[in-house]
């Protein structure tokens, strides 16, 4: 039970870091109308805070014994690479329209 | 059974200890222990045994048997289309029924075909390849079947009456509100389809418990065939994917039932809602369909390329990636309104990123075949004909995802053409293998050779002739879900050679069929294990009997070719040889690593799963005519069945433990600390979480996106409702904490405090605005409803505990019901406080 946590800890962690900036983004544009250096500076801070929280979880996860695969950093690993992915967008389009 | 080394030269000492040295029971003679074994799990004889049946396999091949006979009326109702559309005037049938045709088509399809086929497939196989007996809760398996064999009734009726559902198969309001659709039409998709979904929620339930629960002792989750990881992301969408669109039928049922605005714009309403909810579940459903596809592909593609899986760890998480991507696409529905640019963008990353996991899983199959000696027995033919028709199907939809591709496209015959090739390709294809790959084990018996060969030859030509063409027309502009083009008869010649092919598919399946049943009937006896697989399904005598195994595997017998294994099991040298107690034995393991945990008793035949159903079947049909005074007494039988039913698991007989195996005593699972019931109920509510984010997602789409009429001002006041608010909070909280204690008393108090938050409710019932006003008031209303429910049964399970102490049952080593009552109690209150927060925060800001 606790290793199938473990499993999903990756995918969950992208799944709050998405919410987070895309209402981050919902916010900017609710109270501004637009998003403005600040606005995209604190997005994009926003974006690389939850980047960056992978990497302890990264380390402190402890490795799987030898031979078995080892499924939970595969978890952060595919968290990771779709928290890059999903949210580069953030970067290049922030506009509230 | 996977490209990881046998237990034992693998696993590191310590987890693996206590499993591998499990002793093995003493040899038996295999025939009483046969006949002892089917005396206690045999079905009861003739029609009043299928009634009563409650076996794993007898309900997954009747399940399967069914979503096949509705893929048939699926097929002529297709054919009917392919008719009208043959010549442009299409004379015989009317714009009103073409599309109550294609709209059932659609439906049926998805709802009463391929979900159904797969939650089929889990049913029957799952058991037999963890090493188990039966699934989690038989009963619920039984119960399931009926419930949607009635709800596929009651759709079917319709369409003979002439007054089907007709707003195409994913039923957009406005199209399909009271207004535009005035007819029982659409009421009898709403409540047809939910009808069915309870059977599917019930399977996922199911699913989902058997995997986790009652895999053979040493089968960690790395280690278990990779059809049960398919499966087990298949479950956890269906648990988190359906109750969306459950949530959305209801609400709709109730805008058509009642007039309160859920999606009215004129009242605050929101058609876009509907649409929301419904791709929150659209989304997930494609992967529902794809991944227990993927997962028999899984299995057999090694076994007949006489070779191991290649990649499974790559496999295992492209599914755990499959799934969650698949919900990223799920949310962003939630902000494609108001912010479209960063939407589009975000769909685009995601759907490229979604693109990945599936490639990793056509690599790994054809790496595997690479690998190995592929022979071409029968399902390698639809093996290969899944390769070419999805790989086709996803290059159309790279096509379709290409945005001004897609508003050329948008609507056309063309992605009528790539919904076929994904999905006749990437299900129909490999359930086709799948049967043909197991039916020694549902039959056994051996196929008539030729018959099938020509089948998949005549199906792949008609396949190919209907859809390729409907491409092409779909490139000349034709739209889909007309029924007559009179003005373009540029199309007729297309239409109608699709229309030619489309016949010639169709007796292509009806060959396909016709193997089959000859297989069943005429074929000569198959040996056991044919196909030389090492998994445990095909460890057991053909056909395989209720039990599946004399004894049970464990990590002895894993990773081993079947045929070695299946004498000593069928000797008794397994764990839980026979049925020495006369009862249904499973062995129950702990999630991870699959140590015996304790012994479950699981319940023999009965009719209450067809009466139950029989009973909410009623409710359905008053509500559909809408009798809703009689529709609300008509929940009271079903109220009282649901405590007989759970009055069915209480303790009987002797409760001494049980020797599992030599020297090895495990607990009966009336005195285990977490039960398959707990689980269960853990896994419900967690798709029950998802359908009250689902009113909660509803609640802050409706009151900040969209624009409508402001709310009337409340006529009631903070002041006046607040009492009751307080009295809620408090009575739940201290029921709570009432139950911590865990006496007798303890069960009398929950069940007062529950009814006096009961009162609180219906306290602020009668407060409520009048719900047909305005959307706010009707989410008010619906919320107060699901808090009412929940607390009505959490005072119900009180006083069954209370009914428990009564009867003695509860002992401090017998928990009884307490651990279910109280995380129900948990989570009631959770919701409870979650709402009034929401709707004192909602008071505050408008
Ligand atoms: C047996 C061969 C089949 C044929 C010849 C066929 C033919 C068709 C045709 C011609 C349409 C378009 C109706 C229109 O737009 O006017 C259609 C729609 C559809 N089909 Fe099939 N079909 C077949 C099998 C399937 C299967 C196996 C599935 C799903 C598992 C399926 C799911 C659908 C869906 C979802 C629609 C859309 C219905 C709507 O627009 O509401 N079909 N089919
Ligand atoms: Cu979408």
């Amino acid at each position: 039970m606790k290793w199938l946590g473990a499993v999903l800890i990756g995918p969950s962690l992208w799944f709050a870091v998405f919410l987070g900036v895309y209402g981050l983004h919902g916010l900017i544009c609710g109270q501004w109308g637009a998003v403005d250096t600040g606005g995209r500076a604190a997005l994009i801070a926003a974006w690389g805070l939850g980047i960056a929280a992978f990497l302890p979880v990264l380390r402190l996860l402890p490795a799987a014994p030898e031979h078995s695969i080892d499924l939970p950093r595969a978890g952060l690993w595919i968290g990771l690479g779709a928290t890059v992915f999903t949210l580069f967008p953030v970067t290049i389009t922030s506009s509230c329209g | 059974m996977t490209d990881i080394p046998s237990p034992g030269q693998t696993a590191p000492a310590d987890t693996r200890a206590a499993t591998v040295h499990i002793p093995a029971s003493p040899a038996q003679r295999a025939l009483p222990l046969h006949r002892l074994l089917s005396q206690v799990w045999a079905n009861d004889d003739g029609l009043w045994g299928q009634i009563t049946a409650v076996s794993h396999t007898t309900l997954g091949l009747r399940f399967m048997a069914t979503a096949f006979v509705f893929f048939a009326i699926g097929g002529i109702l297709s054919m009917l289309i392919r008719a009208q559309l043959a010549t442009p005037d299409g004379a015989f049938l009317d714009t009103e029924l073409y599309n109550q045709i294609f709209t059932m088509h659609g439906s049926i399809m998805m709802f009463l075909f391929a979900i159904p086929m797969l939650e089929g497939l889990g049913i029957w196989l799952l058991p037999k390849m963890l090493g188990t007996r039966d699934m989690a809760f038989p009963r619920l398996t039984a119960l399931g079947y009926w419930c949607y064999l009635f709800g596929g009734l009651i759709m079917l009726t319709a369409l003979l009456f002439g007054v089907a559902p007709h707003d195409g198969w994913f039923m957009y309001t406005p199209l399909s509100s009271a207004e535009f659709s005035p007819g029982i039409n659409a009421d009898v998709w709403l409540l047809g389809v939910t009808f069915v979904e309870i059977s599917a929620v019930a399977a996922a339930v199911e699913i989902t418990v058997t995997i986790l629960r009652q895999r053979a002792p040493g089968m960690r989750l790395m280690e278990m065939p990779l059809f049960a990881w398919y499966m087990l992301g298949t479950s956890a969408m269906m648990l988190v994917g359906f109750p969306p669109l459950i949530a959305g039928s209801v609400l709709l049922e109730i805008e058509r039932a009642f007039d309160w605005p859920f999606f009215d714009p004129a009242r605050g309403g929101d058609p876009l809602l509907w649409q929301h909810l419904f791709w929150l579940f659209g989304h997930p459903e494609v992967y529902i369909i794809f991944l227990p596809a993927a997962g028999v592909m899984s299995m057999m593609i090694p076994v007949l390329c006489r070779t191991t899986i290649l990649g499974y760890g790559a496999i295992v998480a492209a599914i755990l990636a499959l799934v969650f991507l698949s919900f990223g696409l799920w949310v962003h529905h939630m902000f494609t309104v108001g912010i479209p640019h960063m939407a589009l963008a975000f769909f685009s990353a995601a759907s490229v990123l979604v693109a990945v996991p599936t490639a990793v899983q056509v690599f790994a199959w054809i790496g595997t075949m690479w690998k190995g000696h592929p022979q071409l027995h029968l399902p390698m033919y639809h093996i290969l004909g899944f390769f070419l028709t999805f790989v086709m199907g996803g290059l159309t939809g790279v096509m379709l995802a290409i945005v001004p591709f897609n508003w050329q496209a948008h609507d056309t015959a063309f992605v009528t053409a790539h919904l076929h090739y994904v999905l006749i390709g990437g299900f129909v294809f490999p359930m086709m293998a799948a049967a043909t790959y197991w039916m020694p084990l549902m039959t056994g018996k051996r196929r008539i050779k030729g018959l099938g060969e020509a089948a998949f030859w005549v199906i792949l030509i008609g396949f190919h002739g209907t859809f390729f063409i409907m491409h092409l027309t779909g490139l000349m502009g034709m739209p889909r879900r007309i029924d007559v083009y009179p003005d373009n008869p540029e199309w007729i010649w297309l239409n109608l050679t699709s229309s030619i092919f489309s016949f010639v598919l169709t007796i292509g399946f009806a060959l396909y069929a016709l193997d089959l049943i000859l297989q069943a009937t005429l074929g000569k006896r198959e040996s056991r294990d044919p196909w030389g697989a090492p998994t445990l399904d095909w460890a057991m005598p053909i056909p395989s009997p209720n039990y599946n195994f004399a004894s049970l595997p464990t990590a002895r017998h894993l990773g081993r070719d079947a045929g070695d294994i299946i004498v000593p099991l069928a000797r008794g040298e397994g764990m839980l040889p026979g049925a020495p107690r006369g009862r249904r034995e499973i062995l129950v393991t702990s999630v991870g690593d699959a140590t015996p945990d304790h012994v479950a008793m699981l319940p023999g035949n009965t009719a209450l799963p067809l009466v139950l159903s029989s009973a909410i079947c009623v409710f359905v049909l008053l509500m559909l005519a809408s009798l809703y005074a009689l529709a609300g007494l008509a929940l009271l039988p079903v109220a009282a069945l649901i405590w007989v039913w759970v009055r069915g698991m209480a303790p009987q007989g002797a409760m001494t433990p049980v020797e599992a195996a030599p020297g090895l005593h495990l607990p009966i699972h009336h005195r285990a600390t977490t039960t398959l019931g707990q689980s269960g109920l853990m896994a419900f509510l967690v798709a029950n979480g998802t359908l009250f984010s689902s009113l909660l997602f509803g609640l802050a789409f409706l009151s900040v996106v969209t624009p409508g009429p402001a709310a009337p001002p409340s006529a009631v006041s903070a002041a006046q409702v607040l009492p009751a608010f307080a009295l809620l909070a408090a009575a739940l909280v201290l029921a709570l904490g009432a139950m911590g204690w865990r006496r007798a008393g303890a069960a009398w108090a929950g069940t007062a405090l529950n009814l006096a938050a009961l009162g609180a409710v219906l306290w602020l019932a009668v407060q409520l605005e009048n719900p047909t006003a305005h959307t706010r008031d009707a989410l008010r209303a619906v919320l107060t409803g699901y808090i009412g429910l929940h607390v009505l049964v959490a005072a119900g399970m009180s006083a069954f505990v209370a009914d428990q102490y009564r009867r003695g049952e509860i002992s401090p080593e017998v928990p009884g019901a307490w651990p279910s009552c109280n995380l129900w109690q948990r989570y009631t209150t959770a919701v409870t406080l979650i709402t009034l927060a929401v709707v004192i925060a909602q008071g505050v800001i408008t």
